[in-house]
C-alpha cells in the first residue's frame, strides 16, 4: 500500500522517490513520459553512486582548439590563440571555481532567502575579492566578463555558447555570466561543462507504473490522490510532482483551490524551449568526443537574435558528444514554434558534415517533439528557464521555492525547481529532505 | 593658508549641488569649469538666433524634491512645467495616448485592450511601490559589504533592515525587477504591442541594452521614480529649458557664498604624500584646497586627472573596465510650424506632452540590434517632446523648437563619427519621423545633430555615456563606480566623487551631488 505518489519519471522524482522510499514511505511512481538515460550535469555524491563520463578534452572547436581537465595542457592550448589569454586562464578559472564552490553549497540544501543571515556569512567568507567577484560576476552579461579577461574570439565564443545553453538569451544578455558559474559547479577547476551522467540506475529498486495523470485530487485543501487517464484512482497522503509548475497547479489541480494571483504567477513562469536535438548513427566511431561549433561571441549573439523574432538561426550553435558512433547533438537556436525538423536536419548538416564520418541515420527532435516525448515544456530541459529572475530564492516562484505547495501534501520536486537542470537529482533531493523534516 | 577649504571640479548639476551644500555648511567653496558656461549636461542655449534648446539634457523628473526644498530652488528661478501625454503614433494612421487624466487614459487604452486597461491601474501601483521602496536608498551613501569596519558594518544593516522590513512580495518583485528585462517584465501585465513599446522605451534610455535585455526592467522603474508624483511617468519640464535647472542650483550656491569660475579647466589634481592638496588648471595656475571633490565621471577623474602612481593598481583595473558605451543622441530642429502627425493632425493637447516613436517592442528590440554590431538604428526609437508649447519664450513667435532624444546611435560607431554620418544620421531620424508626420520635412528651418562623440567631445562625458556610466546591475549601488569606493571616497585622502559616475546614478537627480557633500561633511543621511 502505498502513501506516496511520486509523478514523473526524470532522474528528480526518481531521487525523491528513493529517498522517501529509504524512510519508510510506500512509493508508487507514475511513468508519464519517455525518460532521458543520459543527463547532462553534475551528480553529486551526496545524491548517489552515478557514473559520469567526462570527456577529455572537455572542449573542442571546429579549428581543432581544445581544452583539457588538466590546466598545465589547456594553458598550452590557449597559448596558440594568445599569449595573454594563456597568463590569464589559470587566474580566472581560479577565481570561478570560487564561485562555483559558493553555488555547490547551496545547490544541496533548500534555496537560501534573499535577506538570509547564513547565505550572508557564506558570502562574506568568500573574502573581498570573491565577494566582489560574486556581486559583479552574477548579474553580468557572460560576453562582459569574458571581454574583461580574455581576447581570444575561439574561447570567448566556446565559453559564450556554453553559457546559454537552452536559455533565450545572448552573450550579451545581462545575468548570463551566472549560467556559466552554474554549468561549472560541480567540476575541477578550468573545466566549465558537466559530465554526461548515466541515470538508469536510479529506478532500480522502484515500483514505476507507465500512466498519464488525469488530475490531483483535493479535499479541504489537501491532496487525497491521483486520478490516472484511464480513470483508476490512486489514494495518496502525499503527492510529488516532477512535472512542470504550470502543469501540476495550473491543469492537474482543479483551479477553486489555488490563489488567483499565485495561478498567474505560475503562468508567467518563463519555459521556453530554444534548441533542437538530434541523434545521429554513423558509420563508424568519429575522430573526436566533443565538438563545439559556436564562432565568435558575436556569431553566437546572431544565432540568438534571429529566435527573438521566431526564427531559426543561420549560424546556430552545434554542440556535439560523441560515444563511439552514436552521437547526440544539442542545436541551438531554434524557436519553440518551429516543428519543420527536415529543415533543422538540413541545416545541421551543413555545419556537421565536414566533421563526420558518414553517417547511417539521423532523428531530429524540434522543442515541440521534445515537449511531447519528455513533457519538457514548450521543450524546455529545464522546465522553467534558468535565469537569475528564475533562479535560488525566486526558483520558479518565491511562493514556491520551498518545494511546498500551498496545497496540504502536494510538493514539486521537478527541475523547475532549486537549483534547476544542471545538477542531477539535486531539486529531488532537496525536496524529499523539505518533506520528511516536514514530517 | 588656502584660500578655500574646497575645490569642485566641474559646474554640472551635481557639482553646483555639492558645491551648494557644502558652502551652506560654512565651507569656503570654489567651482571650476572647463567650458564658458556652467550646467555640465544640463543648459540651455540660444543654438539658432531666436530659438533656444536644451541641448542635451531635456526634460526633468529625478531632481530630488529634498533639493529643490532645502536649497529653495523655486525661490532661485526653477519652474516645472508637466508634460501631461505621451503620444505613440503607429502604422495605418492609429495611435496611442496615455493621459495624466485617469478616465481618458483608461479609456483609450481599453481602445487597444479591455485586458491592459484592467491591468494598467495594478501595474502602476506595484511600480509605484517599488520606487517608494527604492527611493530612500537614494539618498544613503552605499556601504561596502566586504568590510569590517564597524561604520560599514552598521550601515550595511541598516540597508539589510530596510530590505527585511518590506513585505516579501516586494521584496521578490524588486528582485524581479532588477534581473528582468523590460519585455518579459511587461508581457506578465500587458498584451498591446504599442503599450509594451512605450513603457519598454523608459527601461532603454541611456543605456545600450535592448528591451529584451536583463536589466532592463529596472531602468523601467528608474524611471517611475518621477516625484511629479501620480501623473504616468511624471516627467516635466524646466521653464527656459534645462539650463534653468543648473541656473537655479548655482544661483542657490552663490547665495550661500559659492565662488563659480568659468573657462577654468582643471588638468590635473595635485596629490602630496597620498593627500589631495589642490589642482593645477591648464594655463598653469595652481589653486589649493584640502578637500576636493570631482564631479567629471570616473575615466576621466582617475584615469586622467590623478596620476595613476597615485592609485592601487586594482582601483585603476576596476576604472578601467568601469562601462560607458553611450547610445544615445539628440536631434534639435526649429521648426517653421508644428508637425502634423497624420494619426492626430490637428493641433491639441497632445502636442504638449512627449511623442514616443516606439510601436512595439520588436521595433526597439531591432534598432538594438544594429547598434549591437556598431551601426546606427535604420529605424531608432524617439522620445521627443516640443518645449515651445509650453513655453513659448522658447522660439520666435508662431514657430517651433522640437527637441528628439534618439536611440541607438553607439559611441563605438563602425568607421567612427564623421561628418558625414552625423548628417546622414540626421537624416534618418528625420525620414523616420516624417513618416508619421510628412509635413516635417518643410517645416524644418535648422537642424542640430549631437551624436555621443559630440557629447564626449562638448562636455567630457567619456563615450558620450549620459549617465557618466551605464547603469546596469553591475555598475549600481556599492559597485558603483567601483567595489569598496562607492562612499564618494576615494583612495586618495581629500578627493571625493560627486558626479552621476557615483550612486544613484544620472537623470539630472542631483543626489551624487547632495550625497557626496553628506559625506564630505560627515552628516549621516
Amino acid at each position: 500500500m502505498s502513501d506516496v505518489v511520486v509523478i514523473g519519471t526524470g532522474a528528480d522524482e526518481l531521487v525523491a522517490a528513493r529517498a522517501l522510499q529509504q524512510a519508510g514511505h510506500g512509493v508508487t511512481v507514475l511513468q508519464e513520459h519517455a525518460s532521458a538515460e543520459r543527463l547532462e550535469g553534475w551528480a553529486p555524491s551526496k545524491i548517489g553512486a552515478l557514473e559520469a563520463k567526462r570527456p577529455d578534452p572537455w572542449l573542442r572547436t571546429h579549428d581543432g582548439f581544445q581544452l583539457f581537465a588538466d590546466m598545465k595542457r589547456s594553458v598550452e592550448s590557449v597559448r596558440r590563440l594568445s599569449a595573454r589569454d594563456a597568463e590569464r586562464w589559470p587566474v580566472f578559472c581560479e577565481r570561478m571555481a570560487k564561485l562555483g564552490a559558493l553555488l555547490e553549497g547551496i545547490y544541496l540544501e533548500a534555496p537560501p532567502t534573499l535577506i538570509d543571515l547564513r547565505f550572508a556569512l557564506k558570502v562574506r567568507r568568500l573574502g573581498r575579492r570573491g565577494m566582489e567577484d560574486l556581486m559583479r560576476v552574477l548579474p553580468m552579461p557572460a560576453a562582459e566578463l569574458l571581454d574583461e579577461w580574455f581576447e581570444s574570439d575561439v574561447l570567448k565564443g566556446a565559453l559564450g555558447a556554453l553559457a546559454v545553453r537552452d536559455v533565450q538569451q545572448g552573450p550579451r544578455s545581462a545575468g548570463t555570466a551566472f549560467r556559466l558559474l552554474h554549468r561549472h559547479v560541480g567540476s575541477p577547476s578550468g573545466v566549465f561543462r558537466q559530465p554526461v551522467v548515466d541515470v538508469a540506475p536510479l529506478r532500480a529498486g522502484l515500483t514505476i507504473r507507465e500512466s498519464k495523470v488525469a488530475r490531483i485530487d483535493v479535499h479541504g485543501g489537501a491532496v487525497t490522490g491521483v486520478s490516472l487517464a484511464g480513470g483508476e484512482t490512486l489514494p495518496a497522503a502525499l503527492v510529488v510532482a516532477g512535472a512542470n509548475p504550470a502543469r501540476v497547479l495550473g491543469q492537474l489541480v482543479e483551479p477553486g483551490w489555488l490563489d488567483p494571483d499565485l495561478l498567474r504567477a505560475v503562468r508567467n513562469i518563463r519555459a521556453r524551449g530554444v534548441a533542437a536535438k538530434a541523434r545521429l548513427q554513423l558509420e563508424r566511431a568519429a575522430d573526436w568526443q566533443t565538438l563545439t561549433l559556436a564562432g565568435s561571441l558575436d556569431d553566437v549573439e546572431r544565432a540568438y537574435d534571429a529566435v527573438k523574432y521566431g526564427r531559426v538561426s543561420d549560424r546556430p550553435i552545434v554542440d556535439a558528444r560523441a560515444d563511439g558512433a552514436a552521437v547526440d547533438v544539442h542545436f541551438q537556436f531554434v524557436p519553440h514554434t518551429a516543428a519543420d525538423t527536415a529543415d533543422i536536419q538540413a541545416r545541421l548538416m551543413k555545419i556537421l558534415q565536414p566533421h563526420l564520418p558518414p553517417i547511417r541515420n539521423i532523428t531530429v527532435q524540434a522543442p515541440v517533439d521534445l515537449e511531447r516525448v519528455y513533457g519538457w515544456p514548450q521543450g524546455q530541459p529545464h522546465h522553467a528557464e534558468l535565469s537569475l529572475d528564475q533562479a535560488l530564492w525566486m526558483r520558479p516562484l518565491p511562493e514556491l521555492s520551498g518545494y511546498k505547495t500551498p496545497i496540504s501534501g502536494l510538493w514539486l520536486c521537478g527541475p523547475a525547481m532549486h537549483p534547476g537542470a544542471g545538477v542531477i537529482g539535486a531539486a529531488g533531493h532537496n525536496c524529499a529532505s523539505a518533506i520528511l523534516r516536514a514530517a | 593658508m588656502n584660500q578655500h577649504d574646497v575645490i569642485i571640479v566641474g559646474g554640472g548639476h551635481n557639482g553646483l549641488t555639492c558645491a551648494a551644500y557644502l558652502a551652506r555648511a560654512g565651507k569656503k567653496v570654489l567651482v571650476l569649469e572647463r567650458r564658458e558656461r556652467i550646467g555640465g549636461a544640463a543648459f540651455s542655449e540660444e543654438v539658432f538666433p531666436g530659438f533656444r534648446f536644451s541641448v542635451f539634457s531635456y526634460v526633468v523628473s529625478l531632481l530630488r524634491p529634498e533639493i529643490i526644498r532645502e536649497l529653495e530652488l523655486p525661490r532661485h528661478g526653477l519652474q516645472i512645467l508637466p508634460l501631461e501625454s505621451t503620444l505613440t503614433p503607429l502604422a495605418n494612421d492609429d495611435r496611442l495616448v496615455q493621459w495624466s487624466d485617469h478616465d481618458q487614459n483608461r479609456a483609450e487604452l481599453a481602445r487597444h485592450s479591455p485586458r491592459d486597461a484592467e491591468a494598467y491601474d495594478e501595474f502602476g501601483l506595484l511600480l509605484h511601490r517599488m520606487a517608494r521602496a527604492v527611493k530612500p536608498l537614494l539618498s544613503v551613501a552605499p556601504p561596502d559589504p566586504a568590510s569590517l569596519d564597524p561604520r560599514e558594518l552598521f550601515d550595511m544593516l541598516r540597508v539589510g533592515r530596510h530590505f527585511r522590513d518590506l513585505p516579501p512580495k516586494d521584496l521578490h518583485a524588486l528582485w524581479k525587477l532588477l534581473t528582468m528585462s523590460a519585455a518579459d517584465y511587461l508581457d506578465e501585465w500587458f498584451e498591446s504591442e504599442a503599450l509594451k513599446g512605450t513603457k519598454a522605451a523608459s527601461g532603454i534610455i541611456g543605456t545600450m541594452l535592448g528591451p529584451r535585455s536583463p536589466g532592463t526592467a529596472y531602468v523601467l522603474l528608474h524611471h517611475y521614480m518621477g516625484e511629479l508624483d501620480g501623473v504616468f511617468r511624471a516627467w516635466g519640464f524646466a521653464k527656459g529649458g534645462n539650463g534653468s535647472v543648473s541656473a537655479a542650483i548655482a544661483a542657490a550656491a552663490q547665495a550661500h557664498g559659492v565662488e563659480i569660475r568659468t573657462q577654468a579647466s582643471v588638468s590635473r589634481i595635485l596629490v602630496k604624500g597620498g593627500r589631495a592638496s589642490g589642482v593645477v588648471l591648464e594655463n598653469g595656475d595652481e589653486l589649493h584646497a584640502s578637500t576636493i571633490v570631482s564631479g567629471a565621471d570616473p575615466r576621466r577623474t582617475f584615469l586622467g586627472l590623478v596620476r595613476a602612481e597615485n592609485l592601487p593598481a586594482d582601483f585603476v583595473a576596476a576604472i578601467q573596465r568601469y562601462k560607458f558605451r553611450g547610445a544615445s543622441a539628440k536631434v534639435n530642429l526649429a521648426l517653421g510650424e508644428l508637425p502634423r502627425f497624420t494619426c492626430m493632425p490637428e493641433p491639441g493637447p497632445h502636442m504638449r506632452g512627449a511623442i514616443s516613436i516606439s510601436p512595439s517592442v520588436d521595433y526597439l528590440e531591432r534598432a538594438y540590434d544594429e547598434a549591437k554590431y556598431g551601426e546606427f538604428s535604420k529605424r531608432p526609437y524617439m522620445d521627443i517632446v516640443i518645449p515651445s508649447m509650453l513655453d513659448p519664450s522658447m522660439a520666435p513667435p508662431g514657430k517651433h523648437v522640437m527637441s528628439i532624444f534618439v536611440q541607438y546611435a553607439p559611441y563605438h560607431l563602425t568607421g567612427g563619427w564623421t561628418d558625414a554620418r552625423r548628417e546622414e544620421f540626421g537624416d534618418t531620424v528625420v525620414n523616420t519621423l516624417a513618416e508619421y508626420a510628412p509635413n516635417l520635412k518643410n517645416a524644418i528651418l535648422h537642424r542640430q545633430v549631437v551624436t555621443p562623440a559630440d557629447i564626449e567631445r562638448v562636455l567630457g562625458l567619456s563615450e558620450g555615456n549620459i549617465f557618466q556610466g551605464e547603469l546596469s546591475l553591475q555598475q549600481m549601488f556599492f559597485l558603483r563606480p567601483a567595489p569598496a569606493w562607492a562612499r564618494y571616497r576615494t583612495p586618495i585622502h581629500g578627493l571625493f566623487q560627486c558626479g552621476s559616475g557615483t550612486h544613484p546614478g544620472g537623470g539630472v537627480m542631483g543626489a551624487s551631488g547632495r550625497n557626496a557633500a553628506m559625506e564630505i561633511l560627515g552628516v549621516r543621511a
